[in-house]
């Protein structure tokens, strides 16, 4: 926090001043004149510095149109077997504001002008300096592809994953503002990360830290900054994600590159990721702040497969005509060796994105750009209208608002840009039999010459009770020890409930090796009702961290993992509560019996049965009416007789 | 509670207890009967088995229209054309090389798993487009099928529906093809490779279905469907259903346990019992008798079947064969949960009925009841019954029992050894002879022999009941081969009539000679003396007890029985002579 302080000390210089002037003016003058402020930021980030007509009037004038710290660009990139990575940037900055420390005021930020409303306040309430969004999926294929995208820093393991730098008193409050953030985020971004609470929240040490160029303001020089971060892999990423991603943006997809945002186009895709980070940054010397935002969504789309669903959504099987057959190999009409798709690539980004970009954003401070990353073999020309263009640098610059297309072609699509290898591939399995433990094994390739030291993060759920102490390598050089690969370990054991076991350790993978970290882990029993609706899917385990920090600074996450905890059989409590129900209702009824009846002897029993059981009813019954019938047959007889 | 105290005055009054201990001989043999008959006589009949449906809703078999045909098949012939040639010039190992750059063209991920005894097995993934990678389908083609045939079509279309699959976007599951070497011992150690070290995966696998297609024929007759698991495990009944469900819409027949063509459009009594019985069988030989394949999935909570392609002349191409597993993988990859949890227990009568568990377990539950009941008219039905609980008797037959055990143990393990199956049997032949040499030389002791019986048919009543879930089939039927034990008597005047009696109980009731000779009657594939090797290598190669649960929970009640056989004197008797 020592980094920071001076902010604070500055800052407070700017409070000090402020209230010195305070005291001159009447409160409403000092609001004009923040009011002012801002429109002189305006004015300034304008083109036409020297104007002097009212900022109003800007906005109308269609000559010089307003622009705003908005930026974005399209990157294409070819990946070997005939893939492309399109990659939408979006940058943007919010205006100044002060830095408020008295509560009372707390409207200094209202003026939002290309940076999302929403996302401001969220910022202000909850204290959160550094904000970074994940939402990934998919399987980036580093052995064919090379490293991911802006080294890995970008995306995130599978599903939603959220990590933010929050400034609070002490660790309980940046914790309560950590579960608002994720709830507002979580109304934001249509997606589960209101699920995010303490039992799956860490701590991190010694990954996700900002890096050193990231001055991060303390606003109150009292408290501190805390990393916080939590991730959920069974977030499925839909189109639901991607509609509030683009409202965000100025343009909200109708202009500029982000018309070719479409939910569906997008996630038709081996692997996409959206990312979100906000920054607080704050100038030196007049201690006022502002958020800058980057917004990306990347996404790898098989090329001949996405063009030929547009053509024919299912993919049905290909006429005969349309085989292309190994000619070296037995060929007929019957038989045919498929050959590998074709070299020969031609198309047009809109036929992979279902529509053409909607010209220039018309609001950036630079013209939205679009580059094609390509080797001389390739041919890439942007059309306007009917017309072709092409440049040297394969870059483009969207100015008109005619819709805009980039073309694609060569004769050998396999020659690519060789993008740099990953320093280090991490793979991870669960292991083992049974329902009751599992193991974990961790596979870490270094493809390298050099050794490759990382720090492996790994946040467990705590119904895995980890043990460390079988903690084991695998690896074909036996001279390596554990030692000698596990430099250092940090570890938060789980609390049930409560807290993930956190695992940071740092490790050293030596050259051209490949070597396996393996522990063992008991699976514990949930209650009743911890188990969520699809019990039976089974929980998912996020995926776990490498932060390579040596000989590059790189980012590899593992694949998320399918862990099956023993799950009762929902009908079961049914079946018990009637089986219970019964036994409880044959042990009263016998308990009852013995405390209401009377003991006897069987004799005495007999005895009483015989005179009060129904039978012997029955039968007195009978004797009655056979005497009353007897008695009226005789009665006439008397009554004859003594006639 | 007036009801039951009438009753109990009821039972009371006509002696109805003395009356039945007097006859637990009987009653013992009347259970066992009455156990076999049900399962004979009432469980095929009418009324007493349901129609087979699916259980989980989402599996949705053969909703969506399959499209392997047309110019697929093209494909696959130029891939099996080629596969005929590897089998011919090259090893697996280069096979293997060649058939991993196919895959790798459409995207498979692919890596070979090599075990120094088994030999290697190429396996590829494919990773789910729109899946989070955690779960996977497994096809499964092994180079060489049960009989040894080179499985060509079998391996050529499961690389051609690999290729066919990865054009479709709507997998949620990872589809891993694996190509071993034989749907045994080299499938087995794959599987086992892949849930502790393999470094390429992908995902839990939730089903595994082998293609067994000999050969390079195009056309087939019918369907044989294999769905017997390891240790009386089976598959969950939806997969089984789905399978036949799909193979039927397609307009295959389904045949079960390897019935013939001719028998499968039978729906009556017989042909039910058939199929029945015939399930049994392989339930209680799975592993030991030929693999088809699914077995080498079986016990990591992976369901797996085998559909195997029988004929080479009939009305159905191998593309129809290909839409089977096809629309089975479809099925699975709209699993959400798991397979419903209750429909793992089943026996099945024709390809679309099944008895479930609640009303076949009764039978074998009766043959366990027969012993408890021989284990107390042991107890009950001589002069002996009032010894105290610790007297020596009791105490000298848990020893004895101890000794018994552990001898058997001493035997399961020597076999490991010295794997002489002729010894064994001659060996278990002799020991049945000994209370016949003996007899005029050595007595026992009334009580002992008592004693030790009734603690070996508790024992045995102990094991079968433990078993009865877990192995239906494996309980049922060392229940009825075991019984003809209880029927020994204790002699004590040297009655040739009896004592050869006794012989010839005992000899049938061995594990061993009778293991030998009902596989001998019943599996042509296990004569002779194979089935011990076979045991043996079930339990090294594939983890399946049976070897075990013979040695341990079947030999030691028979070697006790064997002994208490011996002709016995009286205690008085025995003082007197002292």
């Amino acid at each position: 926090m020592k980094l920071h302080s001076w902010i604070s000390v500055l800052l407070l210089v700017y409070k000090v001043t402020a209230e010195l002037e305070a005291d001159v003016f009447p409160v409403d003058n000092e609001v004009d004149s923040i009011q002012q402020e801002v429109i002189q930021e305006t004015r300034k980030n304008g083109t036409d510095e020297s104007s002097s007509v009212p900022p109003s009037s800007e906005l109308l004038s269609l000559e010089d149109p307003v622009q705003y710290n908005f930026q974005e660009n399209l990157n294409l990139t070819p990946l070997p077997n005939n893939f492309l990575l399109a990659s939408f940037q979006f940058y943007m900055q919010s205006e100044t504001f002060g830095v408020n420390r008295n509560e009372h005021e707390s409207n200094v930020y209202s003026h939002h002008t290309v940076f999302p409303k929403p996302v401001g306040p969220i910022m202000s309430q909850t204290n959160t300096r550094q904000l970074h969004l994940r939402f990934t999926h998919g399987l980036w294929d580093s052995q064919e592809w090379g490293q991911l995208p802006h080294s890995g820093l970008k995306s995130g393991g599978n599903g939603v994953e959220l990590w933010a730098v929050i400034e609070g008193p002490s660790k309980e409050k940046a914790m309560q503002s950590w579960i608002t953030l994720a709830n507002s985020l979580s109304g934001l971004f249509c997606a589960s990360i209101n699920f995010i609470d303490s039992s799956k929240t860490t701590f991190p040490v010694s990954s996700f830290l900002p890096t050193e160029d990231d001055a991060i303001p303390l606003f109150n020089e009292n408290s501190s900054l805390y990393l916080i971060r939590a991730a959920l892999a069974n977030e499925p990423i839909c189109t639901e994600n991607l509609t509030p991603f683009v409202k965000l943006l100025p343009t909200r997809g109708k202009s500029g590159i982000s018309s070719l945002l479409d939910g569906h186009k997008i996630f038709d895709s081996n692997w996409h990721s959206l990312s979100i980070d906000v920054n607080t940054i704050c100038e030196d010397n007049t201690g006022e702040c502002h958020y800058s935002m980057e917004e990306f969504v990347e996404t790898v789309v098989n090329v001949p497969n996405s063009l030929a669903r547009a053509d024919r959504p299912i993919p049905k099987p290909l006429g005969g005509d349309e085989l292309r057959c190994d000619t070296n190999k037995p060929h007929d009409a019957f038989q045919c060796f498929p050959l590998p798709g074709s070299r020969e690539v031609d198309f047009n980004i809109s036929k992979l994105f279902g529509k053409k970009i909607c010209g220039s954003s018309l609001l950036g401070k630079t013209s939205s750009k679009i580059c094609a990353h390509v080797p001389s073999n390739w041919n890439v020309m942007v059309q306007v209208g009917d017309l072709l263009f092409t440049t040297d640098d394969n870059c483009f610059n969207v100015n008109s608002n005619e819709p805009h297309d980039v073309h694609f072609e060569t004769s050998d699509s396999g020659n690519v840009l060789i993008s740099k290898e990953t320093p280090l591939h991490v793979s991870r399995a669960l292991t083992g039999y049974g329902q009751d433990r599992g193991g974990l094994r961790s596979v870490f390739r270094n493809p390298s010459n050099q050794p490759v030291e990382l720090v492996y993060f790994e946040s467990l759920p705590w119904f895995m009770r980890v043990y460390l102490s079988s903690l084991a390598l695998e690896s074909d050089d036996s001279d390596l020890t554990l030692d000698s690969v596990v430099k250092s370990t940090f570890y938060s054991p789980a609390r049930d409930r409560e807290r993930p076991t956190h695992l940071e350790r740092k490790l050293v993978i030596p050259p051209n090796s490949t070597l396996a970290l393996s522990f063992q882990f008991d699976k514990s029993l949930l209650k009743y009702a911890e188990y969520p609706p699809d019990a039976n899917h089974g929980f998912e385990i996020e995926a776990a961290v490498a932060t390579i920090t040596s000989p590059e600074r790189y980012e590899a996450r593992s694949s998320s993992l399918l862990l099956y905890l023993s799950t009762p059989d929902f009908s079961m409590p049914y079946n018990v509560i009637i089986l219970t129900s019964t036994v409880m209702g044959l042990a009263f009824g016998t308990l009852f019996n013995l405390i209401s009846k009377q003991l006897l002897t069987l004799e005495e029993a007999d005895r009483i049965l015989a005179s009060t059981s129904p039978k012997a009813k029955l039968l007195r019954l009978k004797g009655k009416i056979i005497g009353l019938l007897k008695r009226n047959n005789t009665k006439p007889a008397k009554i004859a007789k003594s006639e | 509670m007036a009801l039951v105290e009438n009753l109990h005055r009821r039972i009371v009054s006509i002696g109805l207890v003395p009356k039945f201990i007097s006859k637990l001989s009987q009653l013992s043999l009347l259970c066992c009967v009455i156990g076999l008959g049900c399962l004979v006589a009432l469980l095929p009949s009418d009324g007493q088995f349901r129609r087979t449906y699916i259980s989980e809703n989402a599996l949705l078999p053969s909703q969506a229209y399959s499209y392997f045909r047309e110019s697929e098949w093209n494909i696959l012939r130029g891939y099996r054309t080629q596969l005929d040639i590897f089998q011919h010039v090259s090893t697996i190992h280069d096979t293997n090389a060649e058939v991993s750059k196919w895959l790798q063209q459409f995207g498979v991920k692919t890596a070979v798993y090599e075990d120094e005894q088994y030999g290697e097995t190429l396996y590829g993934i494919f990773h789910a487009p729109r899946g989070d990678g955690t779960e996977a389908m497994a096809i499964a083609a092994p180079w060489y099928n049960e009989n040894g045939e080179h499985n060509t079509g079998g391996a050529a279309l499961a690389i051609t529906l690999m290729r066919y699959f990865s054009r479709w976007p709507v997998w949620s599951k990872n589809i891993i093809i694996v190509l071993s070497e034989d749907p045994k011992a080299s499938l087995r150690s794959w599987v086992t490779a892949y849930h502790t070290s393999l470094d390429l995966t992908g995902g839990s696998i939730e089903s595994a279905i082998v293609l067994d297609y000999p050969g390079v024929s195009d056309r087939f007759d019918y369907v044989e469907l294999h769905y017997d698991g390891l240790n009386g495990e089976t598959p969950n009944l939806d997969l089984v259903n789905v399978a036949v469900h799909v193979t039927e819409h397609e307009g295959m027949k389904v045949s079960l346990h390897g019935l013939p063509f001719s028998e499968l459009d039978k729906n009556d009594y017989n042909s039910r019992l058939k199929t029945m019985l015939l399930g049994i069988k392989d339930s209680v030989l799975s592993g030991i008798k030929k693999c088809y394949g699914n077995e080498a999935f079986s016990g990591w909570r992976i369901q797996s079947i085998t559909l195997k392609a029988k004929g080479t002349q009939g009305p159905h191409d191998v593309t129809t064969f290909g839409r089977i597993p096809e629309a089975m993988s479809r099925s699975v990859n709209n699993l959400l949960e798991k397979f419903h949890q209750s429909f793992f227990f089943y026996l099945l009568l024709a390809p679309r009925f099944f008895i479930s568990i609640g009303t076949y377990l009764g039978t074998a539950v009766a043959v366990s009841v027969g012993f408890v009941l021989a284990a107390l008219n042991q107890i009950l039905n001589n002069k002996y019954a009032g010894l105290p609980l610790l007297s020596i008797y009791n105490i000298w037959s848990v020893l004895a029992f101890c000794i018994a055990l552990t001898f058997a143990f001493i035997t399961s393990q020597l076999f490991f050894y010295f794997p002489q199956p002729v010894a064994l049997l001659s060996f278990n032949v002799l020991f049945s002879a000994l209370p016949l040499v003996l007899s005029t030389r050595i007595k026992i002791q009334k009580p002992f022999s008592y004693r030790f019986k009734a603690i070996a048919y508790l024992y045995m009543a102990i094991v079968l009941t433990s078993l009865l879930v877990l192995n239906f089939s494996l309980a049922l039927v060392m229940g009825v081969l075991a019984f003809p034990m209880t029927r020994t008597t204790t002699i004590t005047n040297s009655n040739v009539f009896l004592s050869l009696r006794n012989f010839a109980l005992i000899l049938a009731s061995n594990p061993f000679i009778a293991t030998w000779a009902v596989v001998n009657f019943v599996e042509p594939t296990l004569s002779g003396t194979r089935v011990f090797g076979a045991l043996i290598e079930a339990w090294q190669q594939l983890g399946c007890w049976t070897w075990f649960i013979l040695c341990l929970g079947w030999y030691p009640s028979w070697l006790l029985v064997t002994y208490a056989s011996i002709d016995a004197i009286d205690l008085e008797t025995a003082k007197k002579e002292n």
